[in-house]
């Protein structure tokens, strides 16, 4: 399977963000690191690019972030979702998969004859 | 992966909000902490992606260029839109507009030190006159609980301000239960002398005790009157004020207990009052208080009305029942003592209320309005640089909005822009309008040094910078909204040759212009007349004359002077003396002088005729002179003759009437030989007429009709307060002050003689006040005359360069330099013509406010109206004249090669 370079739909980033963060606590190298490999590197984010979206998120108090320890010692910014992110999160997931499937069914309609 | 988070990780409700408030904060007000934060995350991505690819292989070297090439590029972006999220987003775009704006008017700073310096001098001017207005009207007295004080008025149909007699006081006194505290007070000009000092005239008055008392003022040094001591024999000490304790006696503080000499007797000083006192609008005049002692006989006396009185009321009383209380005092006077009281009523006024009368309120109202005129052509001046920036820049906008750009992304520059000019603008109005204050405080100082200080109080700053919002707004948002209408594809298409501005703008701009000249119309008409009218008020000499006159006051005091005779001997001696000076051609004394307003009114009654009811026997103002008055201050005496030497205390009764009074009472008869006698004593005293002299008339804005005049030769009533006349014969009047002088010294050492000028200089000082107004009036004139030839200038110049094409056709095509001179000028004389034509109406409406706040001024004149038409065409032509001459120097092969 070739390599995908996926643009970002305008809005996914926040989301996929939040769904990272929902999970664990993680900096910023370690999100976009997780959103590549669980996309199976279809969707690889741009080097740089979350960190204004990370900015956004915490200015909205959706997520909140804390200097702490990495893994190889050196002191890391962690970010790690709010509740009210997580309610974000929850609207937000619902919007996509229903605007996903949506989408799904028109590509896969059959002609009408 | 788990799917459920655990809860333990998460902040908390009020927690979060605390964190989340928390990091606003940081990120708002701990700038460098926050971008070294930033720093340290950025650099541990890279840090991460050098350590990537070098797991992948790379050699260092190799590994830290490509995550530069990766990351390091793009950060720069990053930051910024990262910083973006640390500002609140309208605060981030606010900032931005900010920075734009001020960018974008350092670009062109001549238009911004025009725009700023144009709304400078208007909303300046407004400014100014605001707080004017906030001092004088707004403002209370300085009177520690000022709005309990009433002024206590006797109304007559002479006087709506007329003072009130000192018996009369008496008896409101005593019924007074109730009321409050009411004290009087008499003006009673005094001589203070001191061994070794020239002797000086002090402007004084006699007050109850109680006068501080009610006005709630301590003495800053020494005491206040006791209460006793306003009964004659406890009476000679006085307060003075600070302002006479700084000038007479260097404001040192063993002044307190010194004993001067005032009107010859010793005084002690007991108090000096506190710098408030000095007020400008109430007692600011004042020199000298001293107790108000009546003796026994003036205790009885219903006739002579003399004392002005404040009163207090209690808390217990509201002002309508006060009203009512004394409007009730008043009428029962009016049965009880109907000769002297049948025809007046008695109120109470605010005494907030009487600092500034009716007029002076409508004065200010109308001095606010003008300078709202001036504001509004430097508004449109505004609104018309900013058209034209606008238009300039037609393309960029068009541009913008085919890029996307919204109606307020492309909206806000130019509203953010207008708000900077805004605010500069009403920093530099507020310089204007505080040397204006200052200037104004000055030029209003009185004859005593009493003055009032314009204060800039917060009332004032939040006018200068709501004015200079609202104009920003208004005026800024009309240009960009015609933006907003061009037409995208025009605009584009019209390429190089920038936007001519469609019809619509011409228009809207031809329209400023024209209301531009409209207000400067009825600004400089409005200023001429008055001018012209204070001019003639300043000439007006009606009944009199005044060149070669010279006049000044001597007061006698009762102590050295003390009975009829001495007075006689002093004012025979004087005109005697007086007379025998080199080049003086006559001289007299005279209880008052013809130029102000006579305050002695009597009532007369007329020999032979039925007697009319008490109280409204006919009155006239009188005046004691002495034999050549008439002669010395050029009053033309009709028929009959004039006062001798012989008519002296012994030979009968004699009178001298004016043409009104001998028309009114005599209708076509004789008058002379007819005889009056002063209504309300008992045993009636007769006395001739001999004579009818011409009227007299004040020079005073507010003069009212001419009354009956009547004048009595001075030794039939010798008077102390003395107005003494001299003409000279043929030299400057000023030329013979010093020997005027050096007579009256040698007369009487301690008798200072005050205002010893020529009349002229008296008239003038007199009317000083109105001068200001002058001032005021020419100021804003010549403001909005600059302003709306520099807009009539600009909008000329900008169309003519825009026409430079046309203009450089129509040369090709054989036109010569006049044919294009012509176009340019008739295209500006149109609007200032039309302009103008618009403004006669507003013209007209304010030389009829002015005539109704100075009934006495000649406030209409078709020439004036004339002649400010004409000169503001001429100031038209010539700020049309220059774009013109430019537009026909064009050189056509020049202008159209560069298309």
């Amino acid at each position: 399977m070739d390599k995908v370079r996926n643009e970002l739909l305008q809005g996914t980033l926040d989301l996929l963000i939040l769904k990272a963060l929902s999970i664990d606590s993680l900096h910023g190298w370690d999100i976009s690191k997780r959103i590549a490999i669980v996309s199976n590197d279809r969707l690889s984010l741009k080097q740089g690019s979350l960190y204004p979206a990370l900015h956004r998120l915490e200015g909205r108090g959706w997520i909140d972030a804390e200097w702490g320890v990495s893994d190889a010692g050196r002191s890391a910014k962690f970010y790690r979702i709010t509740r009210k992110g997580r309610k974000e999160l929850e609207t937000e997931k619902e919007h996509w998969l229903s605007f996903a499937s949506a989408v799904e069914s028109v590509l896969k309609m059959k002609e009408l004859s | 992966m788990r799917s459920e988070p655990d809860g333990r990780s998460e902040p908390d409700g009020p927690g979060e909000r605390f964190r989340w408030l928390r990091t606003k904060c940081r990120r708002l007000f701990r700038r460098r902490k926050e971008e070294a934060a930033l720093n340290a995350e950025l650099q541990f991505h890279l840090d991460h992606l050098i350590a990537h690819y070098r797991d992948e292989g790379m050699s260092e070297r190799e590994a830290r260029f490509a995550a530069q090439r990766e990351f390091g590029a793009a950060t720069a972006a990053y930051r910024e839109e990262i910083r973006d999220t640390w500002r609140p987003p309208q605060l981030a775009d606010l900032w931005r507009s900010l920075r734009f704006a001020v960018r974008s008017l350092a670009r062109s700073p001549g238009f911004t030190v025009l725009a700023i310096i144009t709304l400078g001098f208007g909303i300046g001017g407004n400014t100014m006159m605001f707080s004017a207005f906030n001092t004088l009207v707004l403002k209370p007295l300085p009177y520690a609980d000022s709005a309990r004080l009433d002024r206590i008025d006797r109304v007559t149909p002479q006087n709506p301000e007329g003072l009130i007699s000192p018996a009369d006081f008496l008896d409101l006194q005593r019924e007074m239960n109730g009321y409050g505290e009411i004290a009087a007070y008499a003006p009673w000009d005094a001589t203070l002398s001191e061994p070794g000092q020239p002797a000086e005239m002090a402007s004084a008055i006699r007050t109850t005790a109680n006068l501080f008392s009610t006005l709630r003022i301590q003495p800053q040094l020494g005491r206040d009157f006791r209460p006793g001591e306003d009964r004659p024999g406890n009476d000679r000490v006085v307060l003075i004020s600070q302002l006479c304790w700084q000038k007479r006696f260097g404001a040192s503080t063993d002044v307190i207990g010194r004993t001067i000499r005032v009107d010859g007797e010793p005084h002690e000083i007991v108090g000096v009052l506190p710098a408030i006192l000095n007020d400008w609008r109430h007692l600011g005049w004042i020199d000298l208080f001293r107790p108000l002692a009546l003796d026994q006989q003036k205790s009885a006396d219903r006739h002579s009305t003399i004392l002005r009185l404040i009163g207090r009321r209690s808390e217990k009383i509201s002002r309508a029942e006060a009203d009512g209380f004394i409007a009730n005092f008043g009428a029962r006077l009016a049965t009880d003592f109907p000769e002297v009281n049948a025809a007046s009523t008695w109120r109470t006024v605010p005494l907030n209320d009487t600092v500034q009368g009716a007029t002076g309120h409508s004065m200010m109202m109308m001095l606010i309005g003008l300078s709202g005129f001036v504001l509004l052509i430097a508004c449109s001046n505004l609104a018309n640089l900013l058209l034209a920036r606008t238009m300039a820049r037609a393309r960029e906008f068009a541009v913008r909005s085919a890029l996307g750009a919204s109606r307020m992304q492309l909206l806000r520059p130019l509203i953010v822009e207008s708000l900077l000019l805004a605010l500069a603008g009403g920093a530099c109005a507020i310089l204007v309008a505080q040397w204006g204050a200052d200037y104004l405080s000055m030029r209003s100082t009185g004859d005593n040094g009493e003055s009032v200080a314009l204060d800039f109080d917060w009332h004032v700053f939040s006018w200068a910078f709501g004015a200079s919002l609202i104009t920003a707004l208004a005026f800024g948002l009309a240009p960009a909204l015609f933006a907003l209408r061009l037409n995208l594809n025009d605009t584009l298409k019209s390429g190089g040759r920038g936007a001519t501005g469609g019809r619509g703008h011409r228009r809207f701009r031809q329209v400023l212009i024209v209301g531009q000249f409209a207000v400067a119309m009825v600004l400089l008409s409005g200023a001429a007349l008055f001018i012209r009218g204070l001019d003639e008020l300043n000439h007006r000499r009606a009944g009199w004359q005044s060149e070669h006159l010279v006049t000044g006051t001597v007061v006698l005091p009762a102590a050295v002077y003390s009975d009829a005779d001495r007075i006689t001997a002093f004012h025979r001696l004087t005109v005697e003396r007086l007379e025998s000076l080199p080049s003086v051609a006559s001289a007299s004394i005279s209880s008052v002088t013809p130029f102000f307003n006579w305050p002695d009114s009597r009532k007369y009654l007329v020999e032979g005729r039925e007697l009319p009811k008490a109280g409204y026997e006919p009155a006239a103002v009188v005046n004691a002179i002495t034999p050549r008055y008439f002669e010395t201050v050029g009053t033309r005496v009709l028929a009959g003759r004039t006062f001798s030497d012989r008519d002296t205390e012994k030979t009968p009764k004699v009178f001298i009437i004016n043409q009104a009074m001998a028309t009114g009472l005599f209708a076509y008869e004789n008058p002379i030989g007819r005889r009056l006698a002063q209504a309300g004593s008992p045993n009636l005293e007769w006395g001739e007429i001999v004579g009818v002299a011409a009227d007299v008339k004040s020079v005073l804005p507010d003069p009212g009709p001419v009354t009956f005049q009547l004048y009595q030769p001075m030794a039939q009533e010798p008077r102390p307060y003395n107005e003494i006349a001299v003409r000279t014969a043929g030299v400057a009047p000023s030329t013979v002050v010093d020997r005027i002088r050096e007579v009256m010294t040698g007369l009487d050492p301690d008798l200072p003689v005050r205002k010893l000028q020529p009349a002229d200089a008296t008239v003038e000082r007199a009317n000083y006040q109105v001068a200001v107004l002058r001032d005021i009036l020419t100021s804003f004139a010549l403001l909005g005359l600059g302003l709306a030839s520099l807009g009539i200038y600009g909008v000329i110049a900008r169309t003519m360069a825009q026409r430079t094409s046309e203009f450089a056709i129509r040369f090709a095509l054989g036109a010569c330099i006049r044919d294009i001179t012509r176009i340019v000028l008739t295209s500006g004389v149109k609007l200032a013509l039309i302009g103008s034509a618009l403004g006669l109406f507003g013209a007209l409406g304010v030389s009829r406010l002015l005539a109704f706040g100075y009934p006495g001024m000649q406030l209409n004149s078709p020439p004036v109206l004339i002649g400010t038409t004409l000169l503001l065409i001429a100031v038209a032509l010539v700020a049309c004249w220059l774009p013109a001459r430019r537009a026909a120097h064009i050189n056509p092969i020049e202008a159209l090669r560069a298309e």
